[in-house]
Formats: structure tokens, sequence, C-alpha cells
């Protein structure tokens, strides 16, 4: 059932929009809504690594 | 029914089990690692241990991992960083989330919590919602009241986060929350099963029968064992003309454990926890259905007061249903948690689990919903008082109810009691957890 879906493919793009958000606060200049808002899109990035992400490597 | 519309997540709840033991082990190393380098509370309890995250490379060696359990934080809360002390494993500016343990089995527990742990517990109990049929038609009712305490929170947002409209009853009493869910048309609710039997008797009184006049189709039960209980979640169920369904969690773990729509136990979420049973008397883990033993459990991605081979007290047991009709992998606890280790006393030298006088209470239809049993002891000899209400119309009935009272406290507990049947309505109520289990032989 595993196989049916993009895991590697969702992996790296979660991988994308990490780096992404990253460098949104690498660039923010401290401004505060822009830190803080990535550090929750971060938060929920780590959602779909624990989801998806992190199986890749056991499959 | 296609898999994406039946898990949350297909890929992790159906995953084979040898990868999600190979999972396991990968998320166990990341973990005992973190907490290793960053908190040092378990750099010291790991190095006095011998052991260094390199150390952890199968599955077995896990368990020379030391247990830690709650009283093991008394000389640690408390101090720097405040309140926490040197368990906090993140900068105290990371932490955005407060919560604390009772501290109905000794000192409260604080619990830290980043915004990402946040998240995680949030998840997790998706998992637990979404297994038990909700969806983003459906409106929640949370009748509890908000605060320092983590029931219910995290169903809230879980509710949220599966789409679903939610309504924070919290400071509105019984009957204002009855009222608002009938107005509404809520159609699940989460409480405690204390609380949903004492709602459906408020509801009565006030002319308004649950399973008719409401519109609940949905409960999930958690604070207390009830709803793994057949005859507490039967009453529950009939009560409400709903499905109830067990969850299990707490402070210093997160929310590891839920039936789903098949009813058949509960599912330990073993892509987010790592759930062991230890035989009480020798410390070995069983891995085998049909053996209780409390558990010891892993939250693999919390990160700021890492929760590693936490001694929860639980006691559980493997079911041996092998897989479970709905398809996921997660293996299954029959009988969800059947009590504590630390409630599951010796009474007239038999081993005594107080859910087992629930279970006969409950299952006998001429008693109400309360019970109240109290421990004493005499010289050297204990005394065990079971205090009981009748129904309405059931005074004439009391020596046939006490006799298959008596005959099933014998079958089930192995123990004879002082029965005491009071008037309906004249014991306790409780809003939140009971108690009703009172042994009072250490402080005679």
């Amino acid at each position: 059932m595993v196989k049916e879906y993009k895991i590697e493919e969702m992996a790296e793009k979660i991988q994308l929009l990490k780096q992404t958000a990253n460098e949104l606060k690498r660039i923010s200049g401290g401004i505060q809504t822009v830190d803080r808002n990535v550090d929750r899109i971060l938060a929920s990035i780590k959602m779909l690594e624990i989801n998806i992400s992190d199986v890749v490597g056991t499959l | 029914m296609k898999p994406v519309e039946q898990y949350w997540n297909p890929v992790l709840e159906t995953l084979p089990r040898e990868k999600l033991q190979r999972l396991q082990l990968k998320k166990f190393q990341n973990i005992f690692r973190w907490a290793y380098e960053n908190s040092p509370f378990y750099h010291k309890l790991y190095s006095e241990a011998g052991l260094e995250p390199g150390d952890i490379k199968t599955f077995d060696d896990i368990s020379k991992v030391p247990k830690m359990e709650k009283s093991m934080m008394k000389g640690v809360q408390g101090k720097d960083p405040y309140p926490y002390g040197d368990i906090l494993s993140l900068p105290l500016e990371q932490v955005t989330e407060y919560r604390q343990t009772s501290g109905t089995t000794g000192q409260p527990i604080y619990q830290a919590d980043s915004w990402q742990d946040w998240e995680g517990g949030v998840e997790a109990y998706c998992y637990a919602l979404y297994a038990q049929g909700y969806r983003n038609s459906d409106r929640i009712f949370v009748p509890f009241g908000y605060n320092i305490f983590i029931a219910f929170w995290t169903y809230h947002y879980a509710g949220e986060k599966l789409g679903c409209e939610v309504i924070p009853g919290g400071v509105l009493n019984t009957e204002a929350r009855i009222l608002k869910m009938q107005e509404l048309r809520a159609t699940a609710m989460g409480a405690t099963p204390t609380y949903v039997l004492g709602m459906a008797e408020t509801a009565r009184k006030m002319g308004i029968e649950p399973a008719r006049d409401l519109y609940i189709k949905k409960i999930t039960c958690a604070g207390e064992p009830g709803a793994c209980i057949p005859a507490t979640r039967k009453r529950m169920e009939d009560a409400w003309g709903a499905k109830v369904y067990d969850q299990a969690g707490s402070t210093e773990i997160g929310h590891w454990g839920w039936e789903c729509q098949h009813q058949c136990g509960l599912h330990a979420n073993e892509a987010f926890y790592l759930a062991e049973i230890e035989d009480i008397d020798t410390g070995e883990i069983i891995t085998e259905p049909g053996r209780r033993g409390k558990m010891v459990i892993t939250t693999f991605d919390r990160m700021a007061q890492p929760c590693i081979r936490f001694d929860s007290k639980d006691i559980i047991e493997w079911s041996p249903i092998d897989r479970c009709e709905c398809g996921r992998t997660f293996r299954l606890l029959r009988g969800g948690v059947m009590g504590r280790a630390d409630t599951i006393t010796k009474v007239k030298g038999v081993l005594l689990a107080p859910a087992s006088i629930e279970e006969v209470v409950r299952g006998i239809p001429e008693l109400s919903d309360e019970y109240e049993v109290l421990v004493t002891k005499k010289g050297d000899l204990d005394n065990i008082t079971l205090k009981v209400e009748l129904t309405s119309g059931q005074e004439r009935n009391v020596d046939a109810i006490k006799a298959r009272l008596v005959d099933q406290l014998r079958v089930k507990t192995g123990l004879g009691y002082n029965l005491e049947f009071h008037d309906y309505g004249t014991l306790p109520r409780y809003d939140g957890k009971a108690k009703r289990f009172k042994d009072l032989r250490h402080k005679e």
C-alpha cells in the first residue's frame, strides 16, 4: 500500500518548503511578523516530515 | 472505502510491521541523542548508566535505557530554567505552551512544549478523531473547563485541524452546555466517562432525553478508563444514542492511543510513540498478547521536554487480535488502560483493580451510574465497603439486586463487600475525573 503514494517525491517537496521557509527567515531583517509566522510554518512542515519524510529510508 | 478516505495518514497507519519497527528504532535513536545532547537531566541519567547515543543499535538495546518516572522530577523542577529545571532541552524562549499534571499521585509536573511540540500533540490527536469518523461536517462541542491541565485542549485543536466546527463550552455550567448543544445541533463531543453519564442525568432532569433530543453521534472519552469497560460504554451509548470511543493520553506523554470505529481495543500510535509493556514483578518486556503489565512509553518527536521510557504505571495488555478490521498495522491493546499500577492494591490479600468493581456496578441496570468504594482497616483486618444507588422505583427489589451484586463482585474481584444502598442522587457527582475509590487504610 505504501508504494501507491509518491512518498519520495513528496519528501523532496517538503524539503524545498523547509528550505524556502528558512531562507525567508534569513532575509527577514528581523521583522517579527515574518519570523514568527515562519516559525509556525516550520512547525507545520515538521508535521509533514513526521508523516511523510521520516518514512523514507524505512521502505 | 478507499484507504485515503479511511485513514488520516495511510502511509504510517498501514506501514508493514517490520518497516514500522525500523522507523521506531530510527526515531528512538534520534530522541535519545537529542535528550543526551540537550538536557543535562537526561545526560546525567544516561551517563550514569554508561550509555551514549551510539549504543542504541538494535531494538533490543532500547530496554537498556533507564526508565524515568514522575517522582524523579521532585528534585529537578522548580529550578532554572525556571520552572522546568534541567530536563528542558530547548532554550526557554522557545517554550510556548505550559500545562501541568493534576498532582493526584504526588507533586504536579510542569510540562513545557514548543509550538512544534504542541503541533505534534494535535497531530497525534488528529489520528484518533479521524479514525473515529470525525470529518469536516462535524460540529464538535467541548464541555470542559479549559485550564492548566492538558485535558481536551488538543481535542479542540485537532477538531479544528480536521476542519470541524469547534464550540468551546468552557465556563458554561452543565445545563447551559446541554442547551447550547441542543441549540447548535452539535454532532460530537469529548468528555470523561463520568461527565458523559453525569450530563445525561442532568439532561433528563431538564426534560431532555439525549438520545432523542440531542444530535450527538460520536463521543470521545478520555481521562478515565470507562469507555473501554463494556458496561460503562453501553450505558453511555444507550443514553446518548451515540458511538463512544476511548482515547488514552497524558500530559507528559501526549495522545498515544485511541479506538477506531471497530471498537476492539486501543490502537497504540506506533508511528509517534514506542509503547512497551513491562512485567510488574520481573521488569521483563512483554511482547506476547494476554499478559498484563505496566506501560513504559517514549514520545518520539517532543523536543522541549522529552519523554523517554517513561514509566506511566498504566496497566495494559496486548490484544490477541493480530490485525484490526480497519487495516491499521498499529498494535491493539485489549480493554484499553485497565487501571494504574499505583491504584491496583491488595485488599484482604487479593489484588484489586477498581475498574472491575465498576464493570459489575454498571452492568446492573437497576443501579445508578454512581458508586463509591471505601477501603478501611480495623486492627489487622481490611474492610471494603461499596456504596451504590438504586434507580427510581427499585427499592422493593433491593434483596434480589443485592444477591446479584454479591455474586458478581465475588466472581469479578474475588472479594466480599459491605454493601450500602443509598437513595438515588445522594452519592457525589463529578464534572471531571471521579474519585470513587478511596483507600483510607494509611490514614487510620
